[in-house]
C-alpha cells in the first residue's frame, strides 16, 4: 500500500524489459510507432476490461460475465444497425443493455449474496445465448464509416480512441485502487468483508458499483470490438474472459482478494502483448503463444509460494 | 526426589534480530499443574512450540524422564508424551465425539472396531468427570465440550504432559470452574499439567508451582503458596503497576443519554430495559450464551432489535444498520479482532481512519494521506501503540497493541456510546491496566460506555453499574456497591445450577 514496486512488480518489470530487449533485437520493425500502436490495437478490448476486472479481484470477486457482456453488446449492435436503427441511439442502447446485465449480477450478487462465481458463470452462458439468438448463424456487418472508423483509425495523429481510453481509464482506475476512499473500501471488502461491515461500511453498496462498471466497460468494448472488426458474430469475444483474469492475476493480484496494484496489471499487460507480438514476428502460432503465456501464468502463482516457502524454510533453519 | 517428567535445560531461540528465549530453564514434575505466566512476548508462544516440536531450540536440550530427546514436530511430540491444547479447540464437526478423540491415533490400526472404539472413548472421558455422548457429533459441541474431547484426544496418546494454552479465555465461569476439576483429575491420574493463563486468579485456584518469564528469560518458579498477586505482576512486567484497574472516585453520573426500553430480538433477547448516562460505564455480566453480545449488534444496527424502543438524547431512533447507528454516535469494539474488529494485512493507518474514510476526502473522493498518517500518528502516541510507525500491518502487533489500534478506530469517530465486547480477551496485564484506564478517561470525558466482560474482576473494577443477563433475559441491575462476585454469579446462573441448555 505504501512501497512504489512491490517485489513481484520488480519481478515483472524485469521480465518486461527482457522481451522488449529481446523483441527488439530479433525484429527490427518492432520498436516502430505503427508497430507500438497495433501490438496494443490487436488487444485492446480485453486490456481495457481488465482494467476493471483488477477492482473486482480485489474485492475478492470475479466477473467471468464480461466476454458475454461484449459479445452481446457487440451482437445488438449488429441487429439493430441492420434493423435499420441509427448507429448513435444502437449505442446508447447498447451501453444500457450492459448496465442492465450489470444490474442482474450485482442484485444477485450484493443483494441476494449468491457467489460471483456462480452468478457470473450462469450470466457468461446466459448472455452468450442471447448474443447467438441476435445474430443467428450469419455474420452482420454494414456498419456506418464513421463507427469503423473510430474502431480503425488514428483519432489524435496515429492513435485510436480505444488506445487513448486505455490510458486514460488506467490513470482514472488507478488513481481510484490506490488513492480514493473508494478504492480504500474495495481493499478492505476484499481483505475482510465482514470487518469492513463492523466498520460501517456499505459493502454492497461497492460491490454494485464494481459490477455495474464491470458491465458498462465490458459492453463499450463490445462496440469497440465491433468497430474494430468491422462486423459481429455470435461468437464474438468468446472466451476472452480467461485473457483477461490471466492478465490481472499475472500482475500480482491475488485472487483471494485485498492485494493487488494497478502498476503490476499494467506491466503483465505489457509483458503479455509484447511476448504475443514478439512470437508473432517470429512467425511463432498462435497455439504456441497460449501455451507459453500458460506456462507464464503458472509460474506467476507457483514463484510466490516457492519464494515464501523458501524463506520459512531459511528462517526455520537459521 | 522424584525424577522429572520434562526437563527444560538453556533453550534459547532466535527469529531473525529477535531472541524470543535466552538461556531458558524449567523443570516439569509428574502429577504437578505447573502454571506459566508472562506478558504477550514474554516468550511462552515460542516455549510452548519448542515443547511440541513446532520449532526447534538453537540451542539447549529437553529431557523426557530423564532422556535427552529432539523433539522434530508436533508428532514426535507426542510419541515422547508431550501434547497441547489450545483455546480455540480443533475437532472436526462432522465427526462424533469418538471418532475425534481418535482422529491421530495410528495404534487403531486399518480397521475400525466401533464398539471398542466407543467404550475406550467412554473409559478416557470418565475420569474427568463429564458427561458427554461419545457417539453425538461434534458440530453443536459447547467450546468447554470441544476442549474435552481434546483432552480425551491426548489422553489416547497416553501423554505425560499436557499443556493448557489460555483454555479458559473463551469460556464462562462455570466452565472454567469444569476445566479446572478436569486439570485436577488429569494430575491425580499423574499427568502433569502445563498452565498457561493471564487470569492470575485460576492460577492461585489451581497451580502447585508458577513460573514466571519476561522477555524470553526465566525470572523465578515458586510453589504457589509463596506468591501473592502482586508479586507476580510485578515479576511478569518487571515493575510495580500502580493497581490493577485504577478506578476514578464515584462518577457523578450525567443526564440519561441513552434509554432502551423492553428491547427485543425475537428468539434471541427479550425486555432488556436500562438507562445508560453520559460518563457512566454500565457493565453487562452473564455466562456464555446470555446474549449480552446479541444486545450490543442491535444497538449498533448490524442485527436490529424487532420490539421495543431506543431512545438517544431525547429522541426516539431506529438503528438498522451500522451506518445509521454510527450517525448517532455508537460505537461498538468487538470482541473478534481477526473476524470482524481489524484488516489484519493492512497497516494501522488504514485500520484506524477506516470508520472515518469520509472526513479525509477531498472534493475528487481522494484521500488526504498527510491527514491520514497526522491521524494514525496521534492514536500511536496518544493509547501508546507499540509499533516503531503506523506504516506496520496490524497483523504483526502484539494482541494488546491491535485492541488499541481498534479503539483508535472507533475514537476518532468520537463517539458519544461505546460498546466494548470482551475489551481486555487475550491481552497481557500491563496492556490490560492501559486499556482500563482508556475507558475509565473516556468516561470522565462524558461518554457513555457499556462493557460486554466475561471477566468478573474487570467487570468490578471497571463498572458503576452491573447489568446481569441470563438466556437472554435481564435478571438484574446492581449498583457497584451491591455487586459482589457471588451476587452477580448467582444471578448469571440462575439458583437451581441446572444443566447446560441444549445449544
Amino acid at each position: 500500500m505504501t512501497r512504489f514496486l512491490t517485489p513481484w512488480e520488480t519481478g515483472l518489470l524485469a521480465v518486461f524489459l527482457a522481451t522488449l530487449a529481446l523483441n527488439a533485437s530479433f525484429a527490427p520493425e518492432f520498436l516502430t510507432v505503427q508497430n507500438q500502436i497495433n501490438l496494443f490495437q490487436l488487444h485492446i478490448e480485453k486490456i481495457i476490461v481488465a482494467l476493471v476486472m483488477t477492482l473486482v479481484i480485489v474485492n475478492a470477486e470475479i466477473d467471468l460475465s464480461v466476454a458475454s457482456i461484449m459479445g452481446l453488446s457487440a451482437a445488438l449492435f449488429g441487429y439493430l444497425v441492420n434493423a435499420g436503427t441509427p448507429a448513435g441511439l444502437a449505442i446508447l442502447v447498447c451501453l444500457a443493455a450492459g448496465l442492465v446485465a450489470g444490474a442482474v449480477n450485482a442484485v444477485l450478487i450484493a443483494r441476494v449474496g449468491i457467489p460471483s462465481l456462480v452468478v457470473t458463470l450462469a450470466m457468461l452462458i446466459g448472455f452468450r445465448g442471447l448474443a447467438r439468438v441476435l445474430v443467428k448463424d450469419t455474420s452482420l456487418g454494414n456498419f456506418p464509416t464513421w463507427v469503423t472508423d473510430l474502431g480503425q483509425k488514428g483519432l489524435i495523429g496515429p492513435i485510436p480512441l480505444s488506445l487513448l481510453l486505455f490510458f486514460a481509464l488506467l490513470i482514472l482506475l488507478g488513481m481510484t485502487l490506490h488513492r480514493s476512499g473508494f478504492g480504500r473500501q474495495v481493499i478492505v471488502i476484499g481483505t475482510n468483508a465482514e470487518v469492513a461491515r463492523f466498520s460501517g461500511l456499505n459493502v454492497a453498496k461497492v460491490k454494485t458499483v464494481l459490477f455495474l462498471l464491470s458491465a458498462l466497460i465490458s459492453a463499450l468494448c463490445g462496440l469497440l470490438y465491433a468497430a474494430r472488426l468491422g462486423s459481429v458474430r455470435g461468437d464474438t469475444a468468446l472466451g476472452f474472459e480467461l485473457d483477461i483474469i490471466t492478465m490481472v492475476l499475472l500482475g500480482g493480484v491475488s485472487i483471494f482478494g485485498g492485494k493487488g496494484s494497478m502498476v503490476g496489471v499494467f506491466l503483465s499487460i505489457l509483458i503479455i502483448l509484447n511476448l504475443r507480438n514478439g512470437m508473432g514476428l517470429m512467425n511463432l502460432t498462435g497455439h504456441i503463444q497460449t501455451g507459453v503465456i500458460g506456462v507464464l501464468l503458472i509460474a506467476s502463482v507457483l514463484l510466490p509460494n516457492l519464494l515464501a516457502d523458501f524463506r520459512a524454510r531459511k528462517r526455520k533453519d537459521a | 526426589m522424584t525424577q522429572p517428567v520434562l526437563e527444560l535445560i538453556g533453550l534459547s531461540k532466535s527469529f531473525a534480530a529477535t531472541q524470543a528465549l535466552k538461556d531458558m530453564s524449567l523443570t516439569i514434575l509428574p502429577g504437578e499443574v505447573h502454571a506459566i505466566v508472562g506478558e504477550n512476548g514474554a516468550g511462552k508462544s515460542t516455549l510452548i512450540k519448542i515443547m511440541t516440536g513446532v520449532h526447534q531450540p538453537d540451542t539447549g536440550t529437553i529431557r523426557v524422564e530423564g532422556q535427552s530427546v529432539t523433539l522434530r514436530s508436533t508428532q514426535g511430540a507426542q510419541e515422547a508424551g508431550i501434547a497441547a491444547i489450545y483455546q480455540e479447540p480443533m475437532v472436526f464437526p462432522d465427526l462424533n465425539v469418538a471418532e475425534n478423540i481418535f482422529i491421530s491415533n495410528r495404534a487403531k490400526g486399518r480397521i475400525m472396531r466401533w464398539s471398542e472404539i466407543y467404550a475406550e472413548a467412554e473409559s478416557l472421558i470418565a475420569p474427568l468427570g463429564v458427561k458427554l455422548d461419545v457417539r453425538r457429533a461434534a458440530s453443536g459441541l459447547t467450546l468447554a465440550e470441544q476442549q474435552t474431547v481434546e483432552i480425551a484426544r491426548a489422553l489416547s496418546l497416553k501423554v505425560k504432559v499436557l499443556i493448557m494454552d489460555e483454555p479458559t479465555a473463551s469460556l464462562s465461569a462455570h466452565e472454567v470452574a469444569r476445566l479446572l476439576d478436569i486439570a485436577r483429575a488429569l494430575k491425580a491420574q499423574g499427568v502433569a499439567v502445563i498452565y498457561i493463563s493471564h487470569r492470575l486468579d485460576e492460577i492461585f485456584r489451581i497451580a502447585d508451582r508458577v513460573t514466571v518469564i519476561r522477555d524470553g528469560q526465566h525470572i523465578s518458579t515458586k510453589p504457589v503458596a509463596e506468591v501473592t498477586e502482586d508479586g507476580l505482576v510485578k515479576d511478569m512486567v518487571g515493575r510495580a503497576l500502580e493497581s490493577f484497574a485504577v478506578k476514578t472516585a464515584a462518577n457523578p453520573h450525567g443526564e440519561t443519554l441513552l434509554s432502551v426500553k423492553d428491547l427485543s430480538r425475537a428468539g434471541v433477547f427479550q425486555n432488556i430495559t436500562f438507562d445508560l448516562h453520559k460518563g457512566e460505564v454500565l457493565c453487562l455480566a452473564g455466562l456464555v450464551g446470555a446474549r449480552r453480545t446479541d444486545v450490543a449488534l442491535s444497538l449498533f444496527g448490524i442485527a436490529p432489535a424487532t420490539d421495543g424502543s431506543i431512545t438517544l438524547a431525547g429522541q426516539q431512533v431506529r438503528i438498522a444498520t451500522p451506518q445509521q447507528a454510527m450517525d448517532l454516535g455508537i460505537a461498538y469494539v468487538s470482541e473478534d479482532r481477526r473476524k470482524l474488529g481489524l484488516a489484519m494485512p493492512l497497516p494501522i493507518f488504514a485500520n484506524i481512519s477506516l470508520a472515518s474514510l469520509k472526513k479525509l476526502l477531498n472534493p475528487f473522493g481522494l484521500i488526504d494521506r498527510a491527514a491520514e498518517s497526522a491521524m494514525a500518528e496521534t492514536y500511536r502516541k496518544r493509547l501508546a501503540i507499540r509499533s516503531p510507525d503506523s506504516l506496520i500491518e496490524v497483523g504483526k502487533l502484539s494482541g494488546g497493541n491491535q485492541q488499541k489500534v481498534m479503539l483508535a478506530k472507533w475514537l476518532e469517530t468520537k463517539p458519544r456510546v461505546l460498546i466494548f465486547d470482551e475489551p481486555t480477551r487475550g491481552i497481557d496485564v500491563g496492556a490490560k491496566a492501559e486499556v482500563h484506564a482508556i475507558i475509565r478517561q473516556l468516561a470522565s470525558e462524558g461518554v457513555a460506555i457499556l462493557v460486554i466482560s466475561s471477566d468478573l474482576p474487570e467487570v468490578l473494577a471497571l463498572a458503576d453499574r452491573v447489568l446481569v443477563m441470563r438466556e437472554g433475559r435481564q435478571v438484574g441491575i446492581l449498583p457497584i456497591e451491591e455487586a459482589t462476585q457471588e451476587r452477580v454469579i448467582a444471578l448469571a446462573a440462575g439458583q437451581a445450577t441446572s444443566e447446560r441448555p441444549a445449544a
